[in-house]
């Protein structure tokens, strides 16, 4: 112990990334996952020891960079929400058939109670779906030790490994005793005897998959020491993982008498079914208390043995967050009494706009100009971020929201059903993450599709990091074959609004795929004065450069 | 304070208000005065003025859940009157409310003010401090959220020492002007609380 400090859950894992003497950090923001690239790369930038923080263009992106810094020996950090594996889960799933070289720890972070997120799927599933191991940390310091262990792990087993979290950990802030921190050393690049392990054509891959298969027994040996079983004294037992761990425990601090359940805790997976076995042993009665789906529930409930309880039979809610007092109420321990709650009625206060926001200026302009074409019953495909806020009323301007760089597609399916005009709203970080190839069939279909970007040159929503597409939008649509006479470039100020309705209706009249970038950076990017030193810059760039 | 149970405190208030931020210095005040401290937030979306709450937990043991149950904190610190009402029910029956009476009502139905004011004062160990009228005094403009700390401060086991030490720290590269103005809020808000009952 070097160091103690305060520290979020989600930034233990940036920490002791750094001190396992990772080469480099790489991820796609994506709440609660942020912070904790954001603590290894303001190690990484104090160090000046030569490792790299570098944001990708999305998860996937971000999974391959790590994949290759693994590939030429060195440990790697990869992090993103619970939805970025989806985006990365092709790399993931066949990095299990390559395995690592250097140790590579994908930090996922898991969203339940849907706190910043569309959905409250459970990455455990995606890590036993492609036979890999997971680690499950219950507190801050837990974050930190186990993120040491997974890089152990992933060396020694040679295997990527998950380090799962979930929001109440992400952002739950404690004292941190962090250990010495490691330079990085590189075991060098995969050896030639190797490299056919790394090319994935079927002759390989099937041998490959039989090694990921032979080595389950090894990586639930690998999983036994990290979990635990406590006899009790009656046969009655709880199993408890995460955030289930952490309020179990303290319930038990409070009420000794719980010390007569049989507990099974499981940090890592896979969990070996002997464990399973010797815990079903002690008990008749088990309630499971872990994050999201029932992963545990289900695996105790298959071997038949004893009654389990949890969120298939009602003990607990099918959907949301565990709380202390959904433990009580399951356990049948009292739960304090409080005040009375105010009879008054409450509203909530919705999250909006910032004052002064450019994208409240591009709607208005998008809702005049569908009245302007005689359409103002479009129904607008919107996407992932701050300008998702215009779907609530009263400004009601977008009408689908699905998944990151789904608009455009969506749009351009609409147009092939009929729809016209189709219109797609998109951000710049969000187009550069997946609105690309979406564009490029968009200017193959011909259909009459308008993508309205909303370029505020950072990732808004997640906190203002610079976007991967800054001072790019335009060359990226060129690119994707948008003539020049289609693309315009608006700014999004209450004064400009005749011209950019105006502009928005010409493009909306346009019989193809036309693009309409409108460009304000975000107040709250300029309040922090996030592009600052990358605008001097350019600026000074441009004076000794020939720049248009 | 009672030493081997778990205590607890709720801030609340509108994205902005600084809701995080007071919380970070508590944290780091209980942990300075030896105490084992855990805080939980929810951020993501904070800066857009929706409604933004933390929870700090405090023992002399060791803790393992940032969350507290309903009934189960011993002081919620409010920066905006409605955000106070929403978590009046997380307090204990002995627990105590420091709240700020300057309204953010730039949100659709918004009660009555005079409502929610007869509805804060219904709550026994409420302290409602006019932050407005403070700030105008003090000719410091962000005063309430400080002041508020300073009135929590009159129920928490941290000596004055650790605030001021904690204060200083949190506005050291701010400048010693700024770091005096809000340790003098912090004392204008520690001077409103006379008889800390049940402290
Ligand atoms: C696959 C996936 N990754 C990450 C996120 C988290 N996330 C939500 S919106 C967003 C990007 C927003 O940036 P931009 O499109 O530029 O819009 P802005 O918020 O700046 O308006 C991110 C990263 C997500 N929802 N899904
Ligand atoms: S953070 Fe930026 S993009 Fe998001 S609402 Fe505020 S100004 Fe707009």
């Amino acid at each position: 112990m070097v160091q103690s400090t305060l520290a979020l859950g989600v930034e233990a894992v940036g920490c002791a990334a750094f001190d396992a003497g990772i080469k480099g950090a790489f991820g796609y923001p994506g709440t609660p996952s942020t912070e904790g690239f954001e603590a290894v790369e303001l190690l990484i930038h104090g160090a000046q020891d030569g490792r790299v923080a570098q944001w990708a263009a999305n998860e996937k992106v971000a999974y391959d960079l790590a994949l290759g810094m693994s590939y030429s020996g060195h440990r790697t950090l990869v992090t993103m929400k619970h939805v970025g594996l989806n985006v990365a889960m092709d790399a993931y799933a066949n990095s299990a058939l390559t395995g690592v070289r250097g140790g590579l720890v994908l930090l996922v972070a898991d969203d339940p109670g849907m706190h910043s997120s569309q959905n409250e799927q459970d990455s455990r599933r995606l890590a036993e779906f492609a036979w890999l191991p997971c680690l499950e940390p219950s507190t801050v310091q837990e974050c930190y030790d186990l993120t040491f262990r997974a890089f152990e792990l992933s060396e020694a087993l040679q295997v990527p490994v998950m380090l799962r979290i979930v929001t109440r950990l992400a952002h739950c802030r404690a004292a941190l005793a962090r250990r010495k921190t490691q330079a990085p050393t590189g075991l060098g690049p995969v050896p030639e005897a190797a490299v056919q392990d790394w090319v994935l054509i079927p002759a390989n891959a099937r041998r490959r998959y039989v090694d990921l298969l032979d080595k389950q027994p090894r990586l639930m040996a690998e999983a036994t020491p990290l979990n635990r079983l406590i006899p009790g004294t009656i046969r009655r037992g709880v199993a408890l993982a995460g955030m289930g761990r952490a309020y179990f425990g303290q319930l038990l601090h409070e009420n000794p008498a719980l010390s007569a359940l049989s507990r099974l805790e499981i940090a890592a997976y896979p969990v070996d079914p002997a464990l399973e076995q010797a815990f079903l042993a002690q008990v008749d009665e088990v309630v499971v208390f872990e994050e999201d789906y029932p992963v545990l529930e289900e695996r105790l409930g298959l071997r038949g043995t004893a009654q389990i309880r949890g969120r298939l039979d009602g003990a607990l809610p099918r959907t949301g967050e565990l709380s202390p007092r959904l433990l009580k109420d399951a356990l049948g321990v009292e739960a304090p009494v409080g005040k009375a709650a105010s009879s008054l009625e409450l509203p909530i206060r919705a999250p909006r706009f910032c004052d002064g926001c450019g994208h409240v200026d591009a709607y208005e302009a998008l809702k005049e100009a569908l009245v302007q074409v005689g359409a103002p019953e479009t129904r607008v495909f919107g996407d992932i971020g701050c300008y998702t806020l215009a779907a609530q009323e009263p400004m009601a301007a977008i009408h689908a929201v699905v998944e990151m760089g789904a608009s455009i597609s969506m749009a351009v399916g609409a147009a092939l059903a009929g729809q016209n005009p189709s219109v797609a709203v998109i951000g710049d970080s969000t187009f550069g993450h997946s609105g690309l190839p979406a564009l490029l069939t968009a200017v193959d279909s011909g259909v009459n599709v308008t993508v309205i970007i909303l370029d505020n040159r950072v990732v808004g929503m997640t906190g203002q990091q610079p976007s991967q597409a800054l001072d790019q939008v335009e060359r990226m649509v060129r690119g994707m074959g948008i003539p020049d006479d289609q693309l315009q470039v608006l700014l999004p100020v209450p004064k400009q609004h005749d011209a950019n309705v105006a502009a928005v209706t010409a493009a909306l009249r346009h019989a193809g795929p036309s693009v309409v970038v409108f460009r304000r950076e975000c107040i709250q990017s300029i309040r922090r004065g996030v592009l600052k030193d990358h605008d001097r810059q350019e600026r000074e760039r441009c004076t000794t450069e020939v720049c248009s | 304070m009672n030493a081997s149970r778990i205590h607890g405190i709720v801030l609340s208030g509108v994205g902005g208000q600084g809701v995080l931020s007071l919380a970070q210095i508590l944290l780091e005040a209980l942990r300075r005065s030896g105490l084992h401290a855990l805080q939980s937030e929810i951020h993501g979306m904070s800066q857009r003025g929706g409604s933004v709450h933390a929870q700090v937990c405090f023992s002399e043991a060791a803790l393992t859940s940032p969350i507290l149950d309903e009934g189960g904190a011993d002081l919620l610190i409010a920066l905006e009157p409605l955000e106070a009402l929403r978590y009046v029910s997380m307090l204990r029956m002995d627990g105590h409310l420091v709240v700020s009476e300057e309204p953010q009502m730039d949100m659709a139905g918004y009660p009555p003010l005079d409502d929610v004011y007869a509805a804060l004062k219904a709550v026994r160990g409420a302290h409602l401090v006019d932050t407005e009228d403070l700030a105008r005094r003090l000719n410091h403009r962000q005063a309430g959220g400080m002041a508020l700390l300073g009135m929590a401060s009159r129920f928490l086991p941290i000596e004055d020492g650790v605030w001021r030490e904690v204060i200083a720290q949190r506005f050291e590269a701010k400048g010693a002007r700024v770091t005096e103005k809000n340790l003098e809020a912090f004392e204008a808000g520690r001077g409103l609380i006379h008889d800390p009952v049940g402290a």
